[in-house]
């Protein structure tokens, strides 16, 4: 066990490059998975005779895209915008809510039911009322994306605030910390795990909540893109914009991946040991 | 006279009220002295943590009351040593910081604790392991951590839930000889509850056997053996006859 654990801590002080190398040493497998699967598309289009309106060539796909880059960049900045504003607001606003809810029995029999049965709701379904109410601009996305990614994040704050081990409040209790001294240094970090999981699966919502409130009503986008493009029967641009947004939500998904690492080390290493 | 350091006076605990009531323990009183090693043998649920919360104020008497250090508990006790059965090792600290956490909640400056955090993580043998994460240490070598945590404030009383209860018996065996020689350097007050009769005997001045639920005292056994405990004891006549006595008694209850 000490023998596991200092050879961990011999890797993690390892150079960023050898542990890019060791990472495409170990997933080698799925690099090639990954290019065989584009192999495949692009010499079955042929072997097929599926003409190329229904489904390009992935080489067409990149050459046609960088031909109109200057476009798909500039919609996938509007389109990242929508989503990181309606994930960051969904987040300052969803975890504070979700430790009141956690802590105040008041809420937990009014707000808390009520979030629960809203969570069944398809959120995506308010999309054509808030374009109608509020236009084509950036303020509806921002709400629709603010809407797929509070409830995962509200949910799991108040799980997180909610679930301190029986033994840890006993604990906080016969030390007689005042409650600000107990949160910072036990509930808080005892929560973020958990935090983090509704964090991360909000940045999956994110993207799909701006797509979609684009295509219900937009002039700017990838989704509005992809809808313009398809329509003129160009799925070479469209499968370019889903490409783009694939890129958008893996930096989203990567970037929350990232900063959980340096917020909680402790708990992905203890992941990793297990 | 001294003043006993904690007083159990005819102390019950029912848990919820009418149809669905729970009689968890008591009545039951005890009067322990400073310096005293109490254990508290008994099946599963029979009210030996309740007994223990309810001293530590963590649980209120349902009758009766508690003294420790002359006067009644009213609230969490925070001038006692608690240890639970699931450790309060938090991951994001090492075993260091585990310790001073202790020290953090209760508001007093780590600084002036310093060197007694080191001389306890040297007592328990892990000075190679202080700045370790509780998932790098094994289950013996965390609750060890867990009791320099329970220790660090310099608490006179001690009430330990079934601290050794999850470990594997030579790792038990070690840590009830580290547990030994500490008391005996310190001899605080202790209250330590376990399942184990044959530890119960080797650590303790008394054995409280409790009844199966509800739990109540049944018989304080003063254990009249010379100090340290070793092997030597433990295989000797008199050893096997406390052991007896109480195997007789929870016989009697159709336990054993």
């Amino acid at each position: 066990m000490a023998m596991a654990s200092s050879e961990k801590s011999a890797s993690m002080g390892a150079s960023w490059a050898s542990a890019f190398l060791r990472g495409l040493a170990r997933s080698w497998a799925f690099l090639l998975f990954f290019a065989g699967f584009f192999l495949f598309w692009e010499y079955a289009i042929d072997l097929f005779g599926i003409p190329a309106y229904i489904l390009p060539r992935p080489s067409e796909i990149i050459t046609r895209g960088w031909a109109d880059i200057d476009r798909l960049l500039y919609y996938t900045y509007v389109t990242a915008v929508e989503s990181l504003l309606g994930y960051l607001v969904a987040i300052i606003i969803a975890v504070p809510l979700g430790l009141a809810i956690a802590f105040s029995s008041f809420l937990r029999r009014t707000i808390y039911p009520f979030f629960v049965s809203l969570e069944m709701t398809p959120k995506i379904a308010f999309a054509p009322l808030f374009i109608s109410w509020l236009g084509f601009g950036l303020l509806p996305k921002v709400i629709i994306v603010f809407l797929v990614c509070f409830f995962p994040v509200v949910l799991n704050a108040i799980l997180a605030f909610g679930s301190l081990s029986e033994e840890l409040v006993r604990f906080i209790r016969a030390t007689g910390a005042s409650p600000w001294r107990a949160f910072f240094k036990v509930r808080l970090p005892a929560a973020l795990p958990q935090c983090f999981v509704g964090f991360k699966y909000a940045a999956i919502n994110a993207t799909v909540g701006a797509t979609i409130a684009e295509f219900i009503g937009s002039d700017q986008g990838l989704g509005f893109y992809i809808q313009i493009v398809t329509g003129n029967m160009r799925p070479d641009l469209a499968f370019a914009g889903i490409f783009l947004l694939t890129l958008l939500g893996l930096a989203l998904f990567g970037a929350v991946t990232l900063v959980e690492r340096w917020v909680i080390p402790w708990h992905i290493s203890q992941r990793r040991s297990h | 006279m001294m003043a006993a350091a904690i007083e159990i006076r005819s102390a019950t605990k029912t848990y919820a009220t009418g149809a669905e009531a729970i009689h968890a323990f008591g009545p039951s009183s005890l009067k322990v002295e400073p310096g005293e090693f109490i254990s508290l043998v008994g099946p599963s649920g029979c009210g030996k943590s309740t007994l223990m919360l309810m001293i530590a104020g963590l649980l209120d008497c349902t009758s009766g009351e508690i003294d420790v250090g002359g006067h009644v508990v009213k609230a969490p006790e925070t001038s006692i040593g608690i240890m639970f059965q699931d450790n309060t090792l938090v991951p994001w600290r090492t075993v260091r910081g585990n310790i001073e956490l202790q020290i953090e909640l209760r508001g007093l400056p780590v600084a002036d604790y310093r060197s007694t955090v080191d001389r306890l993580i040297n007592s328990v043998k892990l000075g190679d392991f202080a700045e370790r994460y509780p998932y790098e240490l094994s289950g013996g070598m965390q609750q060890r951590a867990a009791f320099c945590q329970t220790l660090v404030h310099r608490p006179g009383v001690l009430l330990l839930d079934e601290p050794l209860g999850k470990l594997d018996a030579m790792t038990r065996e070690a840590i009830r000889r580290d547990l030994q020689t500490l008391w005996l350097a310190d001899r605080p007050t202790v209250i330590f509850v376990t399942h184990s009769i044959e530890e119960a005997i080797q650590l303790s001045t008394r054995v409280c056997v409790i009844s199966p639920r509800p739990g109540k005292i049944e018989k304080v056994i003063d254990i009249d053996l010379p100090w340290p405990r070793d092997l030597s004891i433990k295989r000797g006549e008199k050893f096997s006859a406390y052991a007896s006595e109480i195997e007789e008694i929870f016989h009697g209850y159709g336990v054993l």
